[in-house]
């Protein structure tokens, strides 16, 4: 069942700004979503959109079998906005007593449910002192902690490992991938590529408000697969038959099937030629990423 | 669950700011200063006894002391401390509270839970106003206190402050509100307040001075026509006796100078009328601080007219009963009788109208004209909230 489904989200700002130009996508429950593209792109437009702080121009679709806006549906989401800001009056343990009683969790779960978060977050011992004396990824994990404090079945985190250092966000991944066996629909939003690749199942990317691409990184990149074999010496002349390209010393084969480089292998060791290495490659989210965005788009909203 | 979230949140934001416990100490010296004036068989006992005044109608048990007593709260106390002074240092206090709340970051962690934003924003305005109320709360119960160990009066009434303290807090902060969410600046939320502040202070004060005037040529035109009408009786009386007799024409003399002010007085009624309907206009859409403040001193002052105000204009009389004391002073009729002729009655026919007419003016008239300003201003201030895309 999809936890989040939109079929063309628009959102025009004063100005005519185009932020969304009819943006669809789909989050299954118990899968990780990300969500990339480069500022401006409008996530945090969309992110803000399903949580109901931005009102849609025009919007269709439904997040946990509910239509988009409804507010009680909140109760069941989990939500970490980028850039937050938590009181800073207030003890870290404060902070899950009071989102979370805003989300309706009773005072008893809210009990249980802050102290295991905290320790699950890694916080145990600061749940007392005033989250002014916090630092950037201590922050970071109280907003996911509070995110959590009302068991949802969805979570949408904005830059969820911003500012966390590396310990710090590989223990937010394997948390992640913990809630995701739980059952629980997890959307990211993030520039960080390289945590998004290790984390996702599937990804949309988003350009000037638009969805460029979307699917699992596995068929996103299927196009881009091949084999790269690098010899000494000149590349032969019987080469360019074989070979879909050809860079200096090496031959680039595409596709992912291995038995298709053999011939071309058997080939080289009868010419005696010493071949220095035989390389599966394909696209990593960065180069999908460049792709859809194409180093011409610009950051920014569309006019 | 909601409601008790966002006021358990207000009164940590509130107790983590210096201002509120500074405004609170202040608050508690204050009622001490208050504790510290009694009465005795002598007279008025200041700083607890350290300074005696000796008065004959300011003793112990005696109507007059009830009227200073109380007066000095729901008159300086209440006028004073806390409508100007306490509500200068909560609005310091709370002009950032909205302009937090909608703050980038801060205010998506609260939208995005499952509470109406219409809900959301008049429970956040209501538990703003938990510094007044606190405040107040306290005061008056320390008042309470003092006014029944001196006077022996445990007056109820006194809490009533709390209400009408909050109320006239609130027709300002609802500004704040407005501005604070406008432009997310707390600075700017106070300063405009202020300036707010002062626009009422100048229309109801414009308006006090501007009814005044008219009254007083009210006044005027009916003791000249009193004047005439005497004169023409006494005229009749000596015209009966001879027609030559040289008081005639004086009186006539006085007769003429009599129309001439009542064609001056009506020239500056109208002029005067002029200025002064507009302005009870305004003043009657517009929060009416001073009034409000006022019913305290309304429903806290003695029906037989020994309060503060007699005690300030020198009119204290001398009172019958268990506490009569001898050779008392001129008898009330005498008084006013006396006084009649005299700039000093004008005047004090003046402000007698003008308390009457002041008292005449409905709960309604006070409280629900300016209820209907704040509401509006909070309609815009919630619409925008409701709307806005943060």
């Amino acid at each position: 069942m999809a936890a989040i489904q939109i079929n063309g989200v628009v959102k025009i700002y004063r100005g005519n700004v185009h932020a969304l130009q009819g943006v669809s996508l789909e989050v299954m429950d118990g899968e990780i979503f990300g969500l990339l593209g480069p500022n401006g792109a409008g996530k945090s437009t969309l992110v803000k959109i399903l949580m109901t702080v931005i009102h849609a121009t025009k919007v269709s679709g439904a997040m946990l079998g509910k239509p988009i806006g409804d507010r009680l549906t909140l109760q069941d989401v989990g939500y970490l906005p980028e850039h937050h800001l938590f009181p800073y009056y207030l003890t870290g343990k404060q902070v899950l007593h009071h989102y979370g009683a805003l989300a309706k969790v009773t005072r008893n779960d809210r009990k249980t449910r802050a102290s295991k978060l905290l320790n699950r977050l890694g916080l145990s011992g600061w749940e007392n002192k005033k989250v002014g004396t916090y630092s950037k990824g201590m922050l970071q994990r109280l907003g996911i902690a509070q995110s959590l404090m009302n068991d949802p079945k969805l979570l949408i985190l904005d830059e969820p490992t911003d500012g966390v250092d590396p310990v710090g966000r590989r223990e937010i991944r394997d948390l992640l991938a913990e809630l995701r066996e739980e059952g629980r629909a997890i959307f990211l939003n993030s520039h960080l590529l390289s945590e998004l690749e290790m984390v996702c199942d599937r990804v949309a990317i988003m350009v000037k408000g638009l969805v460029r691409m979307q699917g699992t990184i596995d068929s996103l990149t299927k196009d881009s697969k091949r084999y790269e074999i690098t010899i000494s010496g000149a590349i032969p002349d019987w080469a360019t038959a074989c070979c879909d390209e050809i860079q200096n010393n090496t031959m680039i084969i595409r596709g992912d099937d291995p038995l298709a480089i053999q011939p071309t292998l058997d080939r080289l060791r009868a010419d005696n030629t010493t071949i220095i290495s035989v390389k599966p490659v394909r696209e990593n989210l960065e180069d999908l990423f460049m792709r859809a965005v194409d180093n011409k788009d610009t950051p920014g909203a569309a006019q | 669950m909601q409601l008790r979230a966002l006021l358990l949140d207000a009164y940590r934001q509130l107790s983590a700011a210096k201002l509120f416990w500074v405004t609170f100490g202040i608050s508690i010296l204050v009622v001490v200063a208050y504790g510290s004036v009694g009465f005795n068989g002598q007279g008025i006992s200041v700083l607890f006894g350290l300074w005696e005044i000796e008065s004959e109608e300011l003793r112990e048990g005696s109507p007059w002391a009830r009227g200073l007593y109380i007066g000095i709260f729901s008159s300086f106390l209440i006028n004073i401390w806390l409508a100007w002074i306490a509500t200068a240092l909560a609005l310091i206090s709370t002009c950032s509270i909205f302009p937090e709340f909608v703050h980038s970051g801060s205010i998506e962690l609260t939208i995005a839970k499952p509470i109406g934003r219409l809900k959301l924003f008049f429970a956040k305005y209501l538990v703003s106003l938990l510094f007044v109320v606190l405040q107040v709360a306290v005061f008056c119960i320390g008042v309470f206190i003092c006014v029944g160990l001196r006077i022996g009066e445990w007056n109820p009434m006194i809490f009533s402050a709390i209400p009408i303290v909050a109320t006239f807090f609130s027709y300002l902060f609802c500004i704040c509100v407005l501005v604070g969410i406008l432009t997310r600046s707390g600075i700017t939320a106070l300063l405009i307040t202020g300036v707010f502040w002062m626009m009422l202070w100048s229309i109801q004060t414009s308006e006090a001075v501007l009814h005044r005037f008219v009254i007083e040529q009210e006044v005027d035109i009916e003791r000249a026509n009193e004047g005439i009408e005497k004169s023409e009786i006494e005229l009749v009386k000596i015209q009966e006796v001879s027609t030559e007799d040289f008081r005639i024409q004086k009186l006539e003399k006085r007769i003429e100078t009599y129309k001439e002010d009542i064609i001056d007085s009506q020239e500056l009624l109208d002029k005067l009328t002029q200025w002064h309907t507009p302005t009870s206009w305004v003043l009657a859409i517009s929060p009416k601080n001073s009034q409000t403040i006022g019913l305290l001193d309304r429903w806290l002052s003695d029906p037989d007219g020994f309060d503060i105000g007699a005690i300030m204009n020198g009119d204290m009389r001398a009172f019958e009963g268990e506490y009569a004391y001898e050779g008392g002073s001129l008898e009330v009729e005498e008084i006013e009788e006396f006084d009649r002729t005299t700039r000093g009655a004008r005047d004090r026919e003046t402000m007698r109208r003008m308390r009457k007419e002041y008292e005449s003016h409905s709960l309604w008239y006070v409280v629900g004209t300016s209820l209907l300003f704040e509401g509006f201003i909070l309609g815009i201030a919630s619409i925008y909230f409701c709307r806005k895309d943060f």
